[in-house]
C-alpha cells in the first residue's frame, strides 16, 4: 500500500496546503485580468504569481515544505523524485528535474512524467507503482508549471480561454483560465521507517489508478467519456459508486471537456456524486493541476473515499482512487 | 515481460526485427518514404511534427511486424508508452518562429503538437488504442525500464514502449518495441 | 476572383499541409468541412489564423468561421469584403 506522508501547494494564493485550503474556504480567487504581462498576447485572465517565479527554485521550496511534514531523507537511495509538468523551464524539462534532485543530494535519475493536463495524476500512477514494485521506498512527487508568452499565445489560438473567471459545469461556462503553481505529494510504501515515524490521526492511502485514451481527436474530448469512463470503471474496481464521497472533476470550464466529464460520471453511476472543480480559484495549473487538486480534495475530506479525475491534449485521461484510514490512539 | 517486435529507425537506416529495412531517402524525407510504402492515405500525417511522425511509422511497422496483433478487445487495450530526453523542442521551435516579434501569429495547427505524448495520442487514434498511453522525460533510454516493469505489475495488456526522441528534422532515433506481458502470453 | 480564388486554395494548402495537394485538387464549391476535404476543429482555428496574417481578418467569435469556411468560394468573397490588407 502506497501512503501519502507530507504535501505541499504554493499558488498565488499562499504558501502552503493549509493557506491555499484556508483562501478556497474564504472564497479568495488568484483569478485577474492580465493585461501587459507579455508582449502581443491579447488581454487574459489567469492565476499568476505577481512577481515571475523561477521554475527550479519554485519546485524546490515546495519539495523543501513537503519535506518537512515527511520527515523523509531525500539523499537516501530508496527515494526517487518524479516532476510533473507540460513545459518545465522554458521548454526545457530533463535539466529543472535534474537540477531539483541534486538539490536535495538525491542520488537517483529523476523522472518527468509529460502527458498534458494529466501528468499530475499520472505522475503520482507511476510513483504507485514504483513503489509497489518494490523498486524504490519513497517517492517525491512534485508537479508545477509557469505560464509564458508560448503557452498564453497557443491557448489564445485555440480560442480556448474565458476573458473572465471560468464557470465549471455551468451553462454559460465559455472557457478556461490558465494558473500558476507548485504542489508536492511524498508517498511512501507499507513497512518503511518513514511510514512507521508518520504518526497522524488520518493518514490518506493512494489506492488506485488508471489511465486510458479516447483514441478520438488530439485535441477534443470524446463526446461520450470513454477514456474517463474506462478510467472511472477501473479504479472503482466493484465499489459501490454510492461509496465515493468527492469527485475532484478536472471542471476546465470549456464546453466540450465539461459535458465530456458529466457524461463520463452518469455513464459510471456517478451522477449524484458531489464534484469539486476548483479551476475558478487556481485557473488550469497545468503540470501541477493533478497533484494541488489532489491535495485539495484530501483536505476537502476528513474520512471517506474520493477520486481525483483529469483529462488533456493527446486524448488522454487518468483517474486515481484514494481513501482515508483512521487510527486510534495517535495524534 | 517479452519482446514481440522490434523496430530501430535512424535518420540513415531502419531495422525491423534485426533485418534492414531498404530505403532511399534519409532524415526527415525517409520518414515520408516510409509513409508512402507502409501506410499512404492517411493525410493526417503531413499535419505531424517529426516527432509524431518518427513515432508513428515506428508503431506502424511494428505493429503490422506480427501477427499476434490481431483485433480484439485485448488489443484495444494495448499500453503506448514512450520516452524521450529532449520532450517536443523541435516542434516547440517551430511554435515560436509563428509568435516572433513583429510577427505574431500563433499557429494552432503547431501548438497542438508543443506536447510530447501528442505522438502515444496520434498512435492511439490511428490504431484504435483506449488503453493507457503515457510520455515520460528521461535523461537516458534505460531509464524507462524501471517504468516499465512496475507498469507491466500493475496492467495485464500488452505494451507498445520504447524511446521516440528527435531534436531536429534530421535528428531523431527511435527504439520501439511491441511487448506482451508474461501473463497474456496465452 | 478566379485568379484570387487559386491563390487562396494554393494558401490554403500551405496552411493546413496538404503535402500531397494542388489547388486543381480542391472543388471551389464543396465544402470544405465534413464531407469535402474533411477539415477538423484545428484546421478551423489555423483559417481563422490565415485570414488574420494575409488579410488582417479577426475573426473573434470562432463560430462566424461555419459560414465563412463553406466553401473555397464563399471564403474568398468573404475575404474581397472584408480584407484591411
Amino acid at each position: 500500500m502506497v501512503y501519502c506522508i507530507g504535501h505541499s501547494i504554493i499558488s498565488p494564493l499562499g504558501e502552503g496546503s493549509q493557506a491555499n485550503a484556508t483562501a478556497v474556504q474564504a472564497g479568495r480567487s488568484g483569478l485577474r485580468v492580465h493585461t501587459s504581462r507579455f508582449a502581443d498576447v491579447e488581454p487574459f485572465c489567469a492565476s499568476l504569481f505577481e512577481t515571475p517565479q523561477d521554475f527550479t527554485a519554485l519546485c524546490i521550496r515546495s519539495v523543501e515544505m513537503a519535506l518537512k511534514e515527511a520527515k523523509i531523507k531525500p539523499e537516501e537511495p530508496g527515494v526517487v523524485f518524479i516532476l510533473s509538468t507540460t513545459k518545465g523551464d522554458n521548454l526545457d524539462l530533463i535539466t529543472p528535474a535534474q537540477a531539483i534532485a541534486r538539490h536535495f543530494g538525491n542520488p537517483n535519475p529523476p523522472i518527468v512524467v509529460s502527458n498534458a493536463c494529466t501528468s499530475g495524476v499520472c505522475a503520482q500512477i507511476t510513483a504507485k507503482r514504483l513503489l509497489e514494485s518494490g523498486i524504490y521506498e519513497t517517492a517525491v512527487v512534485v508537479g508545477c508549471d509557469i505560464q509564458t508568452r508560448f503557452i498564453v499565445s497557443g491557448f489564445q489560438s485555440f480560442k480556448a480561454l474565458s476573458p473572465e473567471p471560468c464557470k465549471p459545469f455551468s451553462p454559460d461556462r465559455n472557457g478556461l483560465n490558465l494558473g500558476e503553481a507548485a504542489a508536492t505529494i511524498v508517498y511512501t510504501r507499507t513497512q518503511t521507517a518513514s511510514l512507521t515515524e508518520h504518526r497522524t490521526q488520518i493518514r490518506w492511502i493512494l489506492e488506485a489508478g488508471s489511465i486510458h485514451n479516447d483514441a478520438n481527436h488530439l485535441s477534443a474530448p470524446s463526446r461520450t467519456g470513454e477514456g474517463a469512463y474506462r478510467c472511472l470503471m477501473d479504479v472503482l474496481d466493484g465499489t459501490d459508486p454510492k461509496d465515493i464521497h468527492l469527485i475532484g472533476v478536472h471542471g476546465t470550464a470549456t464546453l466540450y471537456n465539461d459535458d465530456m466529464e458529466k457524461a463520463a460520471l452518469e455513464r459510471a453511476g456517478m451522477a449524484n456524486t458531489p464534484v469539486s472543480a476548483l479551476k475558478p480559484f487556481f485557473g488550469h495549473t497545468m503540470g501541477a493541476a493533478g497533484i494541488l487538486e489532489t491535495i485539495l480534495c484530501m483536505m476537502q475530506l476528513q474520512q471517506g473515499t474520493c477520486i481525483k479525475m483529469l483529462s488533456g491534449f493527446g486524448g488522454v485521461n487518468a483517474a486515481i482512487k484514494l481513501k482515508v484510514e483512521r487510527r486510534k490512539g495517535e495524534s | 515481460m517479452r519482446v514481440e517486435s522490434e523496430i530501430v529507425i535512424t535518420p540513415e537506416a531502419v531495422v525491423l526485427n534485426g533485418e534492414h529495412v531498404a530505403v532511399q531517402e534519409t532524415g526527415d524525407k525517409m520518414l515520408v518514404e516510409l509513409y508512402r510504402h507502409y501506410v499512404g492515405a492517411y493525410p493526417k500525417f503531413f499535419k505531424m511534427d517529426t516527432l509524431c511522425r518518427l513515432g508513428f511509422i515506428a508503431a506502424e511497422m511494428v505493429l503490422k511486424s506480427t501477427d499476434r496483433f490481431t483485433d480484439g478487445i485485448q488489443n484495444t487495450e494495448c499500453a503506448i508508452i514512450l520516452a524521450n530526453r529532449s520532450a517536443s523542442i523541435q516542434n516547440d521551435t517551430d511554435y515560436l518562429t509563428t509568435i516572433s516579434d513583429g510577427n505574431y501569429y500563433p499557429s494552432p495547427a503547431l501548438f497542438v503538437y508543443t506536447l510530447p505524448n501528442i505522438v502515444t495520442g496520434e498512435i492511439a487514434i490511428r490504431h484504435h488504442l483506449q488503453g493507457e498511453t503515457a510520455f515520460y522525460v528521461l535523461d537516458k533510454p534505460e531509464e524507462l525500464e524501471p517504468i516499465l516493469l512496475s507498469t507491466l505489475n500493475d496492467k495485464n495488456t500488452p505494451v507498445l514502449a520504447g524511446w521516440c526522441e528527435c531534436s531536429g528534422p534530421n535528428m531523431f532515433y527511435a527504439k520501439i518495441q511491441l511487448i506482451w506481458n508474461n501473463l497474456s502470453n496465452n | 476572383m478566379e485568379q484570387f480564388i487559386e491563390q487562396l486554395k494554393a494558401q490554403i494548402i500551405e496552411a493546413l499541409n496538404f503535402e500531397d495537394m494542388t489547388p486543381t485538387d480542391i472543388d471551389t464549391d464543396a465544402p470544405l468541412f465534413g464531407e469535402g476535404l474533411g477539415l477538423d476543429s484545428i484546421d478551423a482555428l489555423e483559417l481563422i489564423m490565415l485570414l488574420d496574417r494575409e488579410y488582417g481578418i479577426k475573426l473573434a467569435d470562432p463560430k462566424a468561421g461555419k459560414a465563412i469556411f463553406a466553401s473555397v468560394r464563399t471564403m474568398a468573397e468573404y475575404i474581397q469584403a472584408n480584407r484591411t490588407k
